[in-house]
């Protein structure tokens, strides 16, 4: 018996040292943790103070032009040079820890989303290109389940609820992206805050005769919708690998649910697709409004929706057709 | 213009001094990653160490005389301290985000690496709870006394998930920071997500109108609760902390606590009534899902989801007295 506990008693006693090795360790951890705080600190400090001086030193040498040509020439070049200084600001910026924006104060708090370094930011961008392709998979077969086989309301509120946990954990996830160096802009971003409000308003729409009507036409919508965002996903992914290893976008470039500059590089079999979609937007919209004209009409939902599809029209619509116009514009002098 | 370029000498210093700081940082950054891989790595060896030394005891221990036993004993107890140990140091450590963080956040890191941080973090969620609870509390007012619509009902239940659901949120980035929330305390958010949802989806109807003055008259009963809660639990915890009784990390919660017993004993009348509430409305759901006239299943489910917040919160609570009471018999059993 002693001897089995003898072994026990080594074992134990070499997991003891180990362990005493462990608390050395961390403890210069946590030091090296309050030294990294402090640079950081110190860091932004400097950064913020010396941006306000730049941009101070800047206005007041924007109207000065020089009373000679050497002094043109230094005033010329220490503009140029704070328009450096501020972009290495941003960069630098990129790996320090800041305050989150309103609205990821209002869910997560202060909590840092810094991702420190390249490969994390880019991990975390990947994560977020599955994680779209992933439940866009999914509700794609959900609303072909509610289409073609089962009728329930309850499926539907199911299906309704996933959209709208979607669409926010989306905003979410893009504020990240966002605060950690990613350029995605205007209308892209907003759409989804939309596409949420839409999926909510859906989400308390009562089952009536209205419902009814309305049903099948938004679940073949949700279907072709979610499709057409597959395809984007699956093909945008392996353009935007294309480029980046030519080095012709950046690493935080997104997969996007529009239409965009680089894509016409290849992608641009899309786009009918895209105009299809948006365009069926337009015609919920119209059905939706012609349903509120009828004299049974009693629920503040239909017009709610109509407009909101009729929002996502036009922001869809107008965003794409800028681009399609930009290109047009740029080709007309090869033509000449 | 000598001014300019004096102060741009002074910005140019200045702004070398910021790029050395910042490459130090980034070196520092680097160090630091690596000692976080290596306590992490550690210290997962070392569970699986101690786990499989567990195994051994509980083998010998079968077969061992009294000396050895107490050894044994003594053993266990000390792998339980460093298992703890293990928790706390942890705390500091960057780590994968558990199932729910990742599925909304993704793989950003949430760990706070500094005290105050932490701390910081806490009394802001504390601060988002009362606020929004005040907030609801007046919602839930409004929507009795003054506006008799669905829309604005719509609006309420919106917040209500809303608000639960980030209070899930917030409280795994809490746990993964060294909280000790617990089973029940934590479940019962993802719980009352749920009802607020399908209380979303409950359509306008006769049932609804029947259920709809007891909700929001057990909602404002609920908020006020929830406030008299966090006021009177944050002074002891204040109290407590100063004594160095409590962690720093505790937080107020929406129940009755063993700490609770010096000088909240008030409360826990409120808190049974309030429970009983939950009872009530359960039942009169449970009848109301009996009656002919009802073909809503939201009627059925809440009803279900009203019990099951019931026993939670009450077994919960009476196993917290029943312990106090255990303890005191303990007592009078020594002096005797």
């Amino acid at each position: 018996m002693s001897q089995s506990l003898t072994s026990l008693q080594d074992e134990w006693e070499s997991v003891d040292a180990e362990y005493k090795q462990l608390q050395e360790r961390h403890t210069m951890y946590l030091h090296k943790l309050e030294e990294i705080s402090k640079l950081q600190n110190s860091c932004s400090a400097s950064i913020t103070s010396q941006r306000r001086r730049l941009k101070e030193m800047h206005s007041s040498l924007v109207d000065k032009t020089g009373t000679s040509d050497r002094e043109a020439e230094a005033l010329d070049e220490i503009k140029s040079k704070i328009k450096v200084h501020l972009n290495t600001f941003s960069e630098m910026e990129a790996y320090l820890p800041k305050k989150n924006g309103l609205y990821l104060s209002l869910v997560l708090g202060n909590v840092n989303v810094t991702l420190l370094n390249k490969q994390s930011k880019f991990a975390y961008k990947d994560e977020y290109e599955k994680f779209k392709l992933c439940t866009m998979a999914v509700l794609l077969l959900i609303s072909f389940i509610c289409y073609f086989f089962v009728a329930y309301r309850f499926l539907d509120a199911i299906l309704n609820f996933l959209l709208l946990w979607y669409y926010c954990t989306l905003t979410v996830r893009e504020s990240i992206l966002i605060s950690n160096g990613s350029r995605i802009k205007g209308w892209w971003v907003f759409h989804h805050y939309i596409s949420a409000f839409l999926s909510g308003v859906i989400l308390t729409w009562p089952d009536g005769d209205f419902y009814k009507m309305f049903r099948n036409q938004f679940l073949a919508y949700s279907f072709y919708q979610s499709f057409v965002q597959c395809l984007q996903c699956y093909y945008q992914s392996g353009c935007l690998y294309r480029l980046r290893a030519l080095g012709e976008r950046h690493n935080m470039d997104l997969t996007v649910e529009g239409f965009q500059s680089w894509m016409w590089k290849g992608l641009t079999f899309l786009l009918p697709f895209l105009f299809f979609g948006h365009f069926w937007q337009l015609y919920n919209s119209l059905c939706l409004f012609r349903m509120a004209q009828l004299p049974e009409y009693k629920e503040w939902q239909v017009l709610m929706c109509g407009l909101c599809f009729f929002i996502l029209f036009l922001g869809n619509f107008f965003t794409t057709l800028a681009v399609f116009l930009r290109k047009l514009v740029s080709q007309k002098p090869k033509s000449l | 213009m000598s001014k300019f370029q004096a102060e741009w000498q002074e910005m140019e210093e200045e702004y070398q001094q910021l790029q050395e700081t910042h490459k130090l940082y980034r070196q520092k950054l680097e160090e630091l990653t690596s000692l976080q891989t290596t306590c992490s790595s550690v210290i997962n060896k070392q569970r699986k160490s101690l786990k499989d030394l567990r195994h051994s005891l509980s083998r010998s221990g079968k077969t061992c005389d009294e000396n050895d036993l107490k050894l044994i004993t003594d053993i266990r107890s000390q792998i339980k301290e460093k298992e703890n140990v293990f928790f706390d140091m942890e705390a500091y450590l960057p780590k994968r985000n558990g199932l729910y963080l990742n599925l909304v956040l993704g793989n950003v890191n949430v760990t706070l690496l500094s005290n105050q941080a932490k701390f910081a973090y806490k009394d802001e969620y504390e601060k988002f709870k009362l606020y929004m609870t005040i907030i609801l509390m007046f919602g839930a007012i409004t929507c009795l006394f003054f506006l008799n619509y669905r829309v604005t009902d719509e609006i309420f239940n919106f917040l209500l998930v809303w608000y639960y659901c980030t209070l899930t949120i917030r409280e795994s980035i809490l746990m993964s920071n060294g909280s000790r929330i617990k089973g029940w305390w934590v479940s019962h958010h993802y719980v009352s997500t749920f009802l607020s949802g399908v209380m979303l989806t409950w359509p306008e109807g006769p049932m609804y109108q029947r259920f709809r003055s007891q909700f929001l008259a057990f909602s404002i009963y609920q908020s006020f609760l929830q406030f008299l809660q966090y006021y009177y639990q944050s002074g002891c915890l204040y109290r407590l902390r100063a004594l160095g009784e409590r962690s720093q990390l505790d937080l107020t919660v929406e129940g009755f606590q063993s700490w609770m017993w010096r000088g909240l004993t008030f409360l826990l009348p409120f808190l049974f009534f309030g429970h009983f509430w939950q009872l009530y409305n359960s039942v009169s759901l449970f009848r109301l899902a009996g009656r002919d006239d009802c073909k809503e299943w939201q009627v059925f489910m809440l009803a279900l989801t009203f019990l099951v917040l019931f026993l939670g919160n009450f077994l919960t609570t009476v196993k917290v007295v029943h312990q106090k009471f255990q303890k005191n018999k303990e007592k009078m059993q020594k002096k005797d």
